[in-house]
This record gives structure tokens, sequence and C-alpha cells, in this order.
């Protein structure tokens, strides 16, 4: 389905991303794998470092340091906070919401609507639909999306389908509204009946976590995992999205009256290196107009990549210039997202260190 | 069929597959070679298998068939 928003922006965006980084050459000694495999595997996927967090660190102290860095260096004032939405597949509890917690820990106003929505790969662009429909409120003039996973808990270090992709990070964007008569269009689709692709067994109500559940499987291919673990049925997942992306970023560029050659990059989520040269050959789309370099400098950092691909490839650009952007996320769901915007001038967009 | 034999061979890292070869004893035959696979009848015949598809398959004739009976459906 479409959508059309006016007068919205991206102020800009921050990527807390967690010191502790850790190189493929070294995990891929834990992989029950020859060793010549795992080399071939960084080689075609583009495993390289990634950032992980200490086992006790969890989305709302990803996100208190960035928006604390925010208020300190005045580029955001705690009272401008109106509303804080939180994307995110690993909250801090069950209950209550993490967006909760983490006004709490700010001591922001109590005129904040605050709200988590359970999204992960697809989430930047479904965070920033929601963002421009609570903009449509008088009251909300800047909303702070944060989208923030540190799945890199949840992931089985025994299991080479996932281990070495998965990046923690937390984004920080802050929206508002446009002064000039900007107009976004986005599209997005949704199959709930592929929800086993991509998912945690335990954990929820369904399968609660137990002694059983923490027990190693053998699970094929030489990959050790639990159900408390993350699963991805990686083939399914690759099928995906060559065959739904390419539909839905050329529906919203019909929907918008736009060409693909008018836009000056294509910012996907970064799953791996491999999927996304594949889909920009589908795509016939130039790799230096669609990157794919995130996952071997930081691993796939779920719903901040997108953030994190523009803080990297464009950073000092669309602080100086304005550039017109798709972006296109795809993950768990199955949820398939895409956006056509203009990016630019931000205020501020960088990376940044959580110690 | 030649041509598609020398992607097979490609994917498997080998100077040459055979018909009668069974893709499944090569120890380079992995998720990320199966995955390759799927890449590359993607790219070079339009094709969309999964991973499933592939389970029954041994030889490469049986997947040069598999993308034949595929391709003209």
């Amino acid at each position: 389905m479409n959508f059309t928003y006016r007068r919205k922006r991206i102020a800009g965006t921050f990527v807390v991303l967690p010191a502790n980084e850790r190189l493929f050459v070294e995990e891929m000694k834990n992989f029950n794998f020859p060793e010549a495999r795992s080399l071939k595997l960084k080689e075609v996927m583009g495993y390289n470092k990634r950032r992980m967090v200490q086992p006790d660190v969890c989305v709302s102290d990803l996100a208190v340091f960035g928006m604390k860095q925010l208020f300190d260096r005045g580029l955001l004032k705690p009272e401008e906070v109106d509303a804080l939405i939180v994307v995110t597949q690993t909250p801090d509890h069950l209950m209550p919401p993490t967006s909760n917690i983490i006004q709490g820990r700010l001591g922001l106003k109590q005129d904040t609507f605050c709200l988590d929505l359970n999204q992960a790969c697809a989430g930047f662009v479904i965070g920033l639909m929601q963002a421009f429909m609570l903009l449509e409120q008088e009251s909300v003039r800047k909303v702070v999306l944060v989208n923030a996973d540190v799945l890199s808990r949840k992931a089985s270090p025994k299991d080479r389908n996932i281990y070495p992709l998965i990046g923690d990070a937390a984004s920080i964007t802050v929206i508002e509204r446009d002064v000039d008569d900007s107009v976004i269009h986005a599209s997005l689709k949704m199959d709930g009946a592929r929800h086993q692709a991509l998912m945690i067994p335990a954990g929820g109500m369904r399968h609660p976590c137990t002694p059983e559940t923490a027990v190693l499987e053998d699970v094929g291919d030489h990959n050790l995992r639990a159900k408390d673990h993350l699963y991805m049925d990686g083939s399914a997942i690759f099928n995906f999205v060559q065959v739904e992306i390419p539909p839905l970023i050329e529906g919203l560029l019909a929907h918008a009256g736009a060409s693909l050659d008018s836009v000056d990059y294509v910012l996907c989520h970064q799953p791996n290196r491999f999927m996304l040269q594949k889909l920009a050959d589908k795509m016939k789309v130039p790799y230096a107009k669609m990157p794919n370099n995130v996952v071997e400098n930081f691993g796939n950092n779920s719903g901040a990549t997108i953030p994190t691909s523009i803080a990297l490839n464009l950073g000092g650009r669309v602080k100086e210039n304005r550039c017109r952007v798709v972006l296109a996320g795809f993950g768990g769901g199955l949820t398939w997202s895409a956006m056509l915007m203009d990016l630019g001038k931000l205020a501020f967009c960088e990376l940044i260190d959580y110690p | 069929m030649n041509e598609f034999l020398t992607k097979i061979a490609g994917i498997l890292e080998v100077e040459q597959i055979k018909e009668t070869d069974d893709l499944k004893a090569f120890p380079q035959w992995d998720s990320l070679a199966v995955l390759s696979v799927i890449a590359m009848l993607d790219s070079s015949y339009g094709l969309n298998l999964h991973a499933a598809d592939l389970e029954p398959v041994h030889s490469a004739g049986d997947l040069w068939k598999l993308v034949q009976s595929r391709t003209a459906a």
C-alpha cells in the first residue's frame, strides 16, 4: 500500500555503535567448519568487522547515551521531544515499553508520546511513517525515532548462518516539519504467512524460556542453535528480497511519478554484501548508487542499518547538500518498506562510539 | 548445458563438472554453495528456486533438468 506525506523532514541522525569490535577471522574458529569455507563465506558475504555490545548492555543504554550527546551538544533540547518512538525486537523488558524507560531515565516531560514498535530490518521506514503521522498533530513539533537492537545477545555463537553477520547499534533520528512544501512517498507490504522465516521461537508467551529452550541443538550444516536464539531461513530471505524488493521500489516510483535515474542513492537495509549486490544487479543499479558496506564495517545492525549507511557513506554530503534518496527496508514479519524523499541538509549525521 | 556446468563448477571451485557428478559429494557443497546456486539460477535463468527445491537434486544433470522444467513452465 502507498502513502504520501507533506512538509516533513529528517533534521539529523546519530548512530551509536558499541566500541567492542569483533573480527570474523577470530570468530570463525568457533564454527565447526573448515577454515577455507569460512574464508569463502567472508569473501562472498563481506564479513570482516562488526560491533557487539557487552552481554549486559540493553537498548535503553545505547539510546540514553546517544540522546544525552544530542542534548549536551545543543542539537536538541530535552523539552523539545514531543514523541519518542523506539523500534526494537530486543526490548529491555517484555513490559513496560522501552520508550517509557528511556523517557524516565532522561527525565523527559510527561507530554511525550512514548511508543514502542516491534519491527526490525524494515523498521527505519516504518518508524519514519509513524513520526510523520504524529507530526500532523499541532502539539507535536519534534519526534525522536530510535531504531535499536542488541540481537547479538540472541544469536548462537555456534550458528554460522547468523552469528557472524549480526551487529548491535542504536540510531537516533530527529524528525520535524519542513518549511518547504516537500512531498515524501512511501510504500509498504507485509506477509505474516511467512513469519517463521525470521524469528526467535522462545521467550514470548507461546514458548516461554525454560532450561530446555536454552539447549543447543544440531540444526544441520554443522550449526548449533537453541530455541532462545534468533533463527533465519537464509535462502528463503534471499528469495524474498530478490522477488519482492524490485517491484516494491518500482511501485513506489510509479506512485510518485519518479524514475530511478532521478534518485541519487538507493539506501537499503544491509543484510550482507552478497544479497545487496544481487539486488543491485537485478535492478540494474550501479553498486556506487546502492551502498553495501555496512556489514563489513559494523555488522547488520537491524533497523539502524539505513542511518548507519547514511552516516558512513553520505555523512559529509547530506550535511552540505540535499540528496534525493530511496530508502528500502526488509525483514522480520515479513515486512518490506520503501520511501522516496529528499535528505538534507542535516544538522548532524555521524557515527559515535558507546564506550 | 556446457555453460551451465561451467557455472556450477565455478561455484564449487573445481576445474569441471560432469553431468553425472553428485553435487552433494563435494565438500564445498554447503549452505553458501546452495545460496550461490540459487542466485546464479536467478541471474542467469530468471528462476527463483528455494533451498527445498534442491533437496531431491543430486547430480548436475538432475539440476539441469529441474532448470529446464521450470524455465519451460
